[in-house]
């Protein structure tokens, strides 16, 4: 065997090692932010903005974690608002999958009058700012008396253009020969959409069911708006309020943050594989 | 062939396709096109939104006062810089990142998740972890005095506004990198192994391969989740607002969507912030006719 | 003879309707800002008026201090407001302006009329509630500022707080800068910070020390003596990162690190209200006595002795709910307002009612001279329809001058510019 290798070799080597040094570079980057919080979260306030930043703690102040479960009011609303965002965020997404799904069936699947002015109209309400319809929009959900609700919370949201845009690229490819069999078969077309379609869109149902989750368990201007009383707060709610109080704390302030983002790493970790790998977002929303 | 009773096949399923898509025109009329209506019809009138007068019908007084505005044009130069400063190193460095990605053979996922993970975070949470980090005895400013061996010396990340404007976009980068990164893997992923086996064939190396072969094939992609982000990085509020109410200055920061909701909400002038927002929505709806017709001619689609 | 007949009816269908609705249950909405000790003692008050007149109901709600402006905004442009509510007394004029809220109901409320409500209270207290000889609301609280000195700090910097406090602005610089420390540019212990956003309370009265003021006094021309602007823009200035160094927007406020006592700030600008917070927050630092209360300081060359302005919480009533809501509205208000001195020893605020200041133990509270000494020598905070866009303009004027490097005279002039506009503006 040659011990001589050629030039091309050592490029091939010397590229792999820069690439595994960037990757890792930028992975340390983008992980120390959350390295910081979770760090903080376990140490006294004083520990935090001391120069330099310790970054472990020799003990755990478990206090951080107590006093932001307790609340600035000591009942426990933490909980509570956490449970209501859970119920936002789960109700958007499902409600959201199901009318994406019918509307981007409809859409990619039916030739009618008007169908590209319909889907047009739908993107357009992507593109209006939040701020500029918040307050025709607080009219009609107060009019029909649906403020400090869940109802209220929720049905703003759940016609979703961006949803309806995914679901209508990943319904396109679907072949028209099986929606044909099928009629043939004689099913009505809810039981074709139910039995045929749906089962198919797996992948593309989670990505959007992800993406309403999150959208939803981020929002704050809604919810700020809409919502009265303490118990029908969210969690970006109650962060807020937090910071607002006089005794805010950074310890305690990351304490809550590292367990207002818990359900979410808990959903990403289990439901990763829809969304991180090669094939699964792909397949869903190639047109 | 026989004519059918009543309605003809394409007849029915005409019908059907509407029944499919009534629901949803129904929510979107009373949640979105109202609302948007309402916005449209305000911006040609003056209105307090704390008077009980009726709107004062003013025509186009409120987009030619926008233009000569200098409060406005700052928030289209802020929104300007922070769209370019964030969109461009966005597509950038998360094409490089899927392009790295998917040249290792381990470790693709843990990598892929990793870039991701920062995108779970809510705003306000991501808003309340940089705002220590950034604080003048925060790790930012002593992470670069351990990397230029300086030692005391600020950065003012929260204070100078070109440092300011940087940190928002930092933020903003640090949130999404991941995702379009996971979009930019998919596009590679689904790109026909035989055309880059062919390419290795004939002798091209991975570079070549790269430059010559996957990124044509990936522009549609690139070309999509570029206007995606900028759609995104155009309608920008949270970081700016929560930046703003901890203590940072305004003006560098006050990006249109921001000075939309002070015009109305704090100054009570409806109308000019409708006009704002019809003008934003405009610039928006043009990104996406593009996008449009980018994805019809292109025959390629993800997300 | 008909017409009388149709009249007769109808008159008895009113006294009917009106004989239901007075059976019918009254249910009031009660908006206010987040105040643990307030709400409760206001819970109580709650029970006890539902007791008194079973067919009242009193829905409170609350919200973070910061969000309240815009909450109430929006449920008023979308006519679902409150019933009652509070904001600060600058953001409830345009409420008034804009005849969105009732005038005092003199009977329900308990009084004879104007007069004797305003003879009831501290004088001066109604001048920001009247407009057209009527009052629109009862004060919640009143509350003025003044510096709240940290001594230990003090000692560990070689200074006595009971001789080296600071008198004058000048002062105030020079020992901040004593008690300042830094590693390199970056301040670990800061000596004395301003309150950044609220610059119509604090900053506007120091233009006023020195003769200056916001707009002319027939409301037609901003910025009234401009060296007097120009010195204080350019006291801000020295005092940030490109100046002297001792502070800025961006770091913690420093009402909120100074309870700590973790050696990081000497000084800071508060009210009466901060004992009750030091009180929660660190009992040790406030039962050891090594904090004390000295008034707002004033320019060596300044014209006016003024001090920080103070402001005020109104209970107001929305002039859009029926009259007869209305009626309870300020019968419940005046039934809680009743208590000054349990929301003085409770929560910490100061409602100006004679009886209360003639008390023997209010002026004995700690530093309660100081604050009502402060008090003299302050006005009411500047109030104008816009009055918060223009604090967001000199915001930005503050910013600019000291943290991006903008020359005093150019930011002085686009604040001029910015106020005329909106002051010529018929929007």
């Amino acid at each position: 065997m040659s011990a001589v290798r050629p030039k091309s070799w050592y490029l091939e080597k010397l590229a792999q090692v820069f690439i595994w040094f960037f990757l890792i570079a930028v992975c340390i980057l983008v992980l120390i932010p959350l390295l910081f919080m979770f760090t903080a979260s376990t140490m006294p306030a004083i520990d935090i903005l001391k120069l330099p930043y310790p970054w472990f703690s020799d003990h755990f102040h478990w206090q951080n974690f107590w006093n932001g479960l307790r609340g600035p009011e000591g009942d426990f609303i933490f909980v509570r608002n956490t449970l209501n965002s859970l119920i936002v965020a789960v109700s958007v997404s499902f409600f959201t999958v199901i009318l994406s799904s019918i509307t981007g069936y409809g859409l990619a699947k039916f030739k009618f009058k008007g169908r590209n002015l319909v889907f047009m109209l739908i993107m357009a309400t992507m593109m209006i700012p939040f701020e500029a319809i918040m307050i025709p929009l607080y009219m009609v959900v107060t009019d029909m008396g649906l403020q400090d609700t869940y109802v209220g919370l929720i049905i703003p949201f759940v016609a979703n253009a961006f949803g309806i845009f995914l679901m209508r690229q990943f319904f396109i490819p679907f072949p028209d020969e099986v929606l044909d069999a099928a009629r043939i078969d004689g099913a009505s077309e809810p039981r074709i959409f139910w039995n045929v379609v749906l089962p198919n869109a797996g992948p593309a149902i989670a990505t959007l069911a992800i993406i309403a989750f999150r959208a939803q368990w981020d929002n704050l201007l809604w919810p700020l708006l809409i919502v009265q009383s303490d118990e029908m707060k969210t969690i970006p709610l109650y962060i807020t309020k937090y910071m607002a109080e006089t005794h805010s704390d950074e310890g305690i302030m990351m304490a809550v943050a590292v367990m207002a983002s818990l359900p979410m790493f808990i959903l990403f970790f289990t439901l990763s594989k829809y969304f991180v790998s090669t094939e699964g977002l792909h397949s869903s929303t190639k047109g | 062939m026989r004519p059918k009773q009543g309605f003809s096949m394409e007849q029915k399923k005409a019908r059907w396709g509407w029944i499919f898509v009534t629901p949803a025109l129904i929510l979107f009329s009373i949640f979105s096109f109202y609302p948007m209506l309402n916005a449209f019809y305000e911006s040609f009138h003056n209105k307090n939104l704390l008077s009980l007068r009726p709107p004062r019908y003013v025509g186009w007084a409120n987009y030619t006062y926008l233009f000569q505005s200098k409060d406005f044009l700052n928030s289209v130069k802020n929104t300007a810089i922070f769209t370019l400063g964030t969109f461009i190193p966005l597509l950038v460095v998360s094409l490089i990142l899927a392009a790295f990605i998917m040249s290792i053979k381990k470790f693709q996922r843990f990598f892929q998740m990793a870039f991701y993970a920062p995108a779970v975070l809510s705003s306000v949470v991501a808003a309340l972890i940089w705002l220590l980090i950034f604080d003048p005895r925060g790790i930012a400013n002593q992470g670069l005095n351990t990397l230029f061996g300086t030692s005391g010396v600020n950065y003012n990340w929260l204070s100078k506004p070109g440092m300011l404007r940087l940190s928002t976009i930092i933020v903003y980068f640090w949130k999404y990198v991941g995702y379009f990164t996971i979009v930019f893997v998919s596009g590679i992923g689904s790109i026909p192994h035989n055309l880059h086996e062919a390419a290795l064939i004939d002798g091209a190396n991975r570079w070549q391969d790269f430059w010559y072969i996957t990124f044509p094939l990936l522009k549609p992609t690139t070309l999509l989740v570029s206007i995606m982000a900028m759609i995104q990085c155009l309608k920008t509020f949270s970081t700016q607002y929560l930046f703003i109410t901890a203590g940072a200055p305004t003006r560098p920061i006050n990006v249109i969507t921001l000075n939309i909701y002070y015009t109305a909400i704090k100054d009570h002038r409806i109308g000019r912030a409708s006009a704002m927002s019809i003008l934003l929505f405009l610039v928006m709806f043009f990104f996406t006719y593009l996008q449009l017709k980018v994805s019809k001619t292109e025959e390629v689609t993800y997300m | 003879m008909k017409k009388f007949s149709v009249l007769t009816v109808l008159v008895l269908l009113m006294s009917l309707i009106a004989g239901t609705a007075a059976a019918q249950v009254i249910e009031l909405t009660y908006w206010t800002h987040t105040d643990d000790n307030r709400t409760m003692i206001e819970n109580r008050y709650i029970e006890e008026f539902e007791k008194m007149y079973p067919n009242v109901k009193i829905k409170r709600v609350v919200n973070e201090a910061s969000k309240m402006g815009d909450l109430v905004l929006t449920a008023f442009s979308a006519q679902n407001a409150p019933d009652i509510f509070n904001l600060p007394i600058e953001q409830e004029f345009g409420y008034m302006k804009h005849y969105r809220v009732a005038p005092v109901n003199y009977e329900a409320a308990g009084y004879k009329g104007a007069e004797d409500l305003i003879s009831k209270y501290q004088a001066g207290t109604f001048d920001s509630v009247m407009m057209d000889g009527e009052i629109y609301g009862l004060p919640l609280e009143l509350t003025n500022w003044a510096i709240y000195i940290n001594k230990r700090v003090f000692w560990d910097a070689g200074l006595d707080p009971e001789t080296d406090f600071p008198k004058t602005w000048e002062e105030m610089a020079d020992i901040a800068d004593k008690l300042t420390l830094r590693d390199g540019e970056i301040i670990t212990r800061r000596g004395f910070d301003f309150r950044y956003p609220y610059y119509l309370v604090s900053v506007l009265p120091m233009v006023e020390q020195l003769g200056g003021k916001l707009i002319s006094d027939d409301g037609k021309t901003a910025i009234v003596n401009e060296e007097a602007w120009i010195q204080v823009l350019e006291f801000m200035r020295d005092w940030g990162p490109n100046g002297r160094n001792l502070g800025s927007p961006t770091y913690a406020a420093a009402r909120k690190i100074f309870n700590k006592d973790n050696n990081d700030m000497g000084m800071c600008l508060s009210g009466f209200y901060q004992q009750g917070r030091i009180k929660v927050d660190n009992p040790e630092f406030y039962e050891s006595g090594d904090w004390m209360v000295v008034p707002f300081p004033v320019f060596e060359n300044a014209v006016n002795d003024v001090a920080a302005s103070y402001y005020g919480h109104y209970l107001m009533v929305n002039a859009q709910t029926t009259p007869e809501k209305q009626e309870w509205a300020w019968r419940f208000i005046a039934y809680m307002l009743d208590h000054p001195m349990e929301y003085l020893l409770t929560v910490n605020i100061i409602q100006p009612r004679n009886d209360l200041l003639e008390d023997e133990n209010f002026m004995n509270l700690p530093y309660m001279d100081v604050f009502m000494g402060d008090m003299e020598r302050a006005h009411v905070v500047f109030m104008h329809e816009n009055g918060y866009q223009f604090e967001r303009f000199i915001t930005e004027a503050v910013e600019d001058v000291m943290l991006s490097d903008v020359p005093v005279e150019e930011a002085l002039e686009s604040l001029r510019e910015r106020i005329q506009e909106v002051l010529d503006d018929e929007y």
